[in-house]
């Protein structure tokens, strides 16, 4: 137990560290992973609240990487959620994959031309989804040598995926793929609960409104792992332990409540981490699944060029999503749904201009009066998470900026409390008198909770000039991060957020593949 | 008795890229016609006199982009052609203070220093970076776009120059272009300034002429369309057609009628003629048909197709992907004659920057509000300008001692917002005058005086734009600058090198590739494109070469 000598060392207990850890030591690497908090599981985890288990933050599975789960043999038990896009008309809208239609059975008229746009997202993003699967494609370089060569396979990969497409959708793809997802939805739907369901999931963690152009790469992003949503049984916590186990059961060691004073770096490489209280770890690698700059700042910025410090400075990771968690006494009657259309994924976003519109203030550091809201109860699904009869709401919250002017306050985050009933008091009349007890976490308490830079959820913005070769910046992006034997394998790595464990996957591959453990 | 006459090519619509593309026809020995639904020539590029002894620019106010080898090769001095730069510009703040851009390295160097000394060290990389973007980019103006679906060898070549220019690039600079093309303007400066004002300075350029804020992705290219061009060589200058931007027009008239062509003026065209999926003329609004096999439309394209064609003549997902493309009217523009010029308290007197561009915006998230009010349909309530005072450099425009003012207004919703109903119908004189007082409003913050300089103004929203040019919502560029609508996506994939599904007819305005501005690009690859299909490829120089 004295023993503090690991081949590597991962920060962060989320469930990128915990896969990257799993990955090494299925190598047969010894790995230490090191968290600050008292609980593994960072933005995937449980909190107690009133005697209920909810999701302190995240609280659905919809981009989990099947490879991943694969390797590490996640056991993750979870249920399929329908959505429900809520109407202020009460025509709300069912959605269930490439189906669409009214809550009360009738035909949607957009429900063919949903059925087509779905499907066409689907097969666009399942082949950007390779480009998950490893470290970013070289975008220069090809025609050097074997091993640029070998490099630009994915971006080789994808375009014989797309000429496979036949010439008339690999000319959509080309069109749409840095476009806006509000022009694209529109083109196909006309605006209501179904289009501004699609609109808000293009925007959900993003610091953008559907017109910004980018937008219709961070919906076929969410679809990337085939977009269904799923509720894990037994919480969030659930899958995070699921991780944990993965992780333990190959011989990886979790410490929690371990603060890092510093890196110890020599001739500049990495030779393990400096406690707190002294003790110094010793490693021959270092991954970090905190964000870029905070990895930096851990590691030294001294041990920087100035252009990397300066790329690290401007990441844009303007966090935008809040947490509310509610413990209610009874289960809260939405108007116009079944029990079982109840216990699905509830949209409030009533329509694509909507959900523009709710993005402006938030520009300006304030909230809108009519914010965006995707809330699951998921009490009705899993009985055992609150004591019979009560329930819990989860919801989380868009375009709630970090930086509120005046800051957040108690007072602020009552405020965002209250709007976000009084948005659903409109569709569950009554919903107010319910709650016994509530959770506002603002993005800048998700920062101080899990360190996210900006308590952003994907750690880095998922723009377009974010991603892939360029993320978390240019000449940064294959995970080997400045010093050598330092290596991100956080969200803010390729191919970046969501509970998809890929960025923790790659980056322990990328160590593995650059030689760097003995 | 209606006319018949039959020619070997008609260009429909006398805007630059029509001359342009007839220029290359005649003199490649096509007995060509220009067909113009107004009275006078240059759609968006003309000088008009509204009132005796002024001249204004009414569109189009400042030029750069005018391809130099287009410029050389159709010999536009020789025809009156004149482009005087002018240097600097400036943004004032409502304190009193001001920002200036001037040329003088040195000079802009102390300015930027007074603002923000770390900004001024700021400055040198970010033009580097600028000017290697347009040095990237200038070389594909003149270029087709590669179909990327297409195998044919010249789709091949064509996309091979383009791998191996990005390759010419190297990783570091490749990652740089990919995030610089993906950026918005805002947070492209915000990587490199820290000045509000000086960020608001530079902003307005990727901005201009888009429904695009500030803050959307993309807008960063769009900067490029006011960078990459030049004033007789000095790359990103910009000038004064002296006698307005018309002289371009006119030049361009002179050019295409000394080569032998014939331009009907006050007759616009009804419909454009097709037969068994061929073109054979044009039908005018009255009554008038000429014939010819090759008809090249200088329309933007949902007006030539939408409004102007049989549908039955186009398959469905041709027309359908029209419909869809994204022409959307943000700019206004007031042009203003004054009795002398208005005073500039906050600046030294005689400075140079006064005959630059000038603005009052002073903070990115203003112009970012701006955009807000815009996509709710209303005109920006503090809204964005480009002003200009070319009379200070161009005696012609306006009678001795006094002036002539051209302010293009961003944003101007085509469709207005009136209790609750958006249409291009809630312009009227009413709603003209108040966006009018906003504006001027504002450009008080920079002359006080101005209101009393006003001798006449002429007030354009998007709508009265698209009525009298025919540009769609009045858009300048002919369809927004986004990556779903440039290079092989512009103006519909698959037809992005000045082909229709209409054998014989081509798009040759903005619409097509590479776009807006008063570039004449288009007009002339379009030209090139013709030739080469008729097999007269030879008879047009390569610029490309």
């Amino acid at each position: 137990m004295t023993d503090n000598r690991f081949d590597a060392v991962v920060i962060g207990a989320g469930h990128n560290g915990l896969t990257a850890a799993a990955t090494l030591a299925q190598q047969g690497k010894s790995v230490c992973v090191l968290e600050r908090a008292d609980r593994i599981g960072g933005m995937s985890r449980s909190a107690d609240l009133g005697g209920a288990t909810l999701p302190e933050m995240a609280h659905l599975l919809y981009n989990l990487n099947p490879g991943v789960a694969k390797s590490l043999g996640l056991k993750i038990a979870s249920r399929a959620l329908p959505t429900v896009a809520l109407c202020p008309a009460q025509q709300h809208v069912v959605i269930q994959g490439k189906t669409a239609q009214y809550a009360n059975g009738d035909a949607h008229p957009d429900a063919a031309a949903y059925a087509a746009l779905y499907q066409r997202l689907k097969t666009f993003a399942a082949l950007l989804g390779q480009l998950a699967e490893g470290a970013p494609p070289a975008l220069a370089g090809g025609m050097l040598n074997a091993k640029t060569l070998q490099e630009m396979m994915a971006l080789g990969k994808l375009g014989l995926g797309l000429k496979r497409l036949g010439k008339v959708e690999m000319r959509e793809f080309l069109r749409v793929i840095l476009s806006n997802a509000y022009d694209l939805i529109l083109d196909e739907l006309s605006d209501g609960p179904l289009a501004g369901a699609l609109a808000a999931d293009a925007v959900r963690g993003a610091y953008a409104g559907p017109r910004s152009p980018g937008t219709v790469f961070s919906l076929m992003y969410r679809l990337g792992n085939g977009g269904d949503v799923t509720l894990p049984i037994g919480g969030m916590g659930a899958v995070a332990a699921a991780f944990a186990d993965a992780a333990t059961k190959q011989g990886v060691q979790i410490r929690t409540d371990v603060d890092i004073a510093s890196l110890v770096i020599a001739n500049d490489r990495v030779q393990g981490v400096l406690l707190s209280d002294g003790t110094t770890i010793h490693a021959d690698a270092v991954l970090s699944s905190a964000g870029a700059m905070q990895t930096m700042q851990i590691a030294g910025i001294a041990h920087f060029d100035v252009e990397a410090t300066r790329r690290m400075r401007h990441l844009r990771n303007k966090g935008t999503t809040a947490k509310v968690n509610l413990v209610l006494r009874n289960l809260p009657a939405f108007t116009g749904l079944t029990r079982e259309q109840t216990a699905g994924r509830l949209l409030v976003a009533p329509s694509a201009v909507a959900v523009e519109r709710a993005f402006n203030p938030a520009k300006y550091g304030g909230i809108s009066k009519s914010p965006l809201i995707e809330a699951v109860i998921p009490t009705l699904t899993d009985t055992t998470l609150a004591p019979d009869g009560t329930h819990i709401l989860s919801a989380i919250v868009s375009y709630v900026p970090h930086g509120l002017e005046g800051g957040w306050t108690d007072a602020a985050r009552a405020d965002l409390l209250d709007r976000v009933v009084q948005t659903l008091e409109a569709y569950a009349p009554g919903i107010g008198e319910l709650i016994t007890h509530s959770q506002v976490l603002s993005p800048a308490d998700i920062e101080t909770m899990t360190g996210a830079p900006g308590g952003h959820w994907h750690h880095a913005e998922m723009g377009i000039d974010q991603i892939l070769t360029v993320r978390p910046a240019n000449l940064m992006a294959r995970y080997a991060f400045g010093v050598g034997g330092l290596y991100l394998c956080g969200a803010s790595a390729h191919p970046g957020g969501d509970v998809m464990g890929a960025a923790g996957r790659n980056a322990a591959m990328q160590v593995i593949k650059d030689g760097v453990l003995r | 008795m209606a006319k018949h006459d039959t020619y070997d090519a008609i260009v429909a619509g006398a805007g630059h890229n029509g001359l342009t593309t007839a220029c290359y026809l005649a003199k490649a020995g096509l007995k060509t016609l220009v067909v113009e639904k107004n009275d006078w020539i240059g759609g968006a590029a003309v000088s008009r006199s509204l009132i005796d002894g002024w001249t204004y620019s009414n569109c189009s106010y400042v030029c750069s982009l005018l391809r130099r080898e287009i410029v050389r090769d159709l010999e536009l001095p020789r025809f009156g052609l004149q482009v005087i730069p002018y240097e600097g510009g400036a943004t004032f703040t409502p304190e009193g203070d001001y920002f200036a851009y001037m040329s003088d390295h040195d000079a802009l160097r102390r300015e930027l220093a007074r603002h923000s000394p770390r900004d001024a060290d700021a400055y040198d990389r970010f033009s580097q970076a600028v000017i290697r973007q347009c040095r990237f980019i200038r070389p594909f103006l003149l270029r087709n776009a590669p179909d990327p679906t297409s195998l044919r060898p010249r789709d091949l070549s064509e996309l091979l120059f383009l791998v191996k220019q990005a390759h010419g690039l190297g990783a570091k600079e490749l990652g740089e272009t990919l995030r610089f093309w993906t950026m918005s303007i805002g947070d492209f400066l915000d990587s490199y300034f820290e000045s509000d004002l000086v960020k608001a300075h530079i902003a307005g350029a990727g901005i201009i002429g888009t429904g695009l804020g500030v803050y959307s992705p993309g807008t960063a290219y769009v900067l490029l369309h006011h960078y990459m061009g030049d004033v007789d060589g000095a790359i990103g200058a910009w000038g004064f057609a002296r006698g307005g931007m018309g002289a371009i027009s006119n030049a361009l008239g002179a050019a295409f009628e000394e080569a032998g062509g014939e331009i009907i003026k006050g007759a616009g065209v009804d419909q454009f003629l097709v037969r068994n999926g061929k073109v054979t003329g044009v039908a005018l609004e009255n009554g008038d048909e000429y014939h010819a096999p090759i008809v090249a439309s200088n329309m933007d394209v949902k007006r030539t197709f939408l409004q102007h064609t049989d549908r039955a003549a186009l398959p469905s997902a041709f027309t359908k992907a029209v419909e869809r493309f994204k022409i959307r009217g943000s700019s206004a523009k007031l042009n203003i004659a004054l009795d002398r010029l208005p005073s500039f308290p906050a600046a030294p007197k005689g400075a140079t920057f006064l005959r630059g561009d000038m603005h009052c915006s002073t903070t990115l998230n203003e112009l970012e509000r701006a955009y807000d009010d815009w996509k709710d349909g209303r005109w920006s309530q503090d809204p964005y300008f480009d002003m200009l005072i070319p009379s200070q450099i161009d005696p012609t425009m306006a009678p001795p001692g006094k002036h002539m003012m051209t302010v293009f207004v961003q944003y101007a919703p085509y469709d207005l917002e009136v209790d609750g109903v958006r249409s291009g119908e809630n312009w009227n004189d009413a709603t003209r005058k108040a966006m009018a007082d906003c504006v001027l409003d504002k450009i008080a913050v920079a002359c006080p005086d101005i209101r009393e300089r006003v001798v006449h103004a002429e007030v354009r929203t998007p709508w009265d734009i698209e009525r009298e040019v025919g540009l769609t919502e009045g858009n300048i560029f002919q369809g927004e600058l986004t990556f779903d609508q440039l290079l092989f996506n512009r103006p519909v994939p698959g037809y992005a090198q000045y082909d229709t599904p209409i054998r014989g007819m081509y798009i040759v305005g903005s619409s097509a590739h590479p776009g807006g501005g008063v570039m004449a690009a288009p007009g002339a690859n379009a030209a090139r494109e013709i030739l080469r299909n008729i097999g007269k490829g030879k008879s047009m120089p390569d610029f490309a070469a």
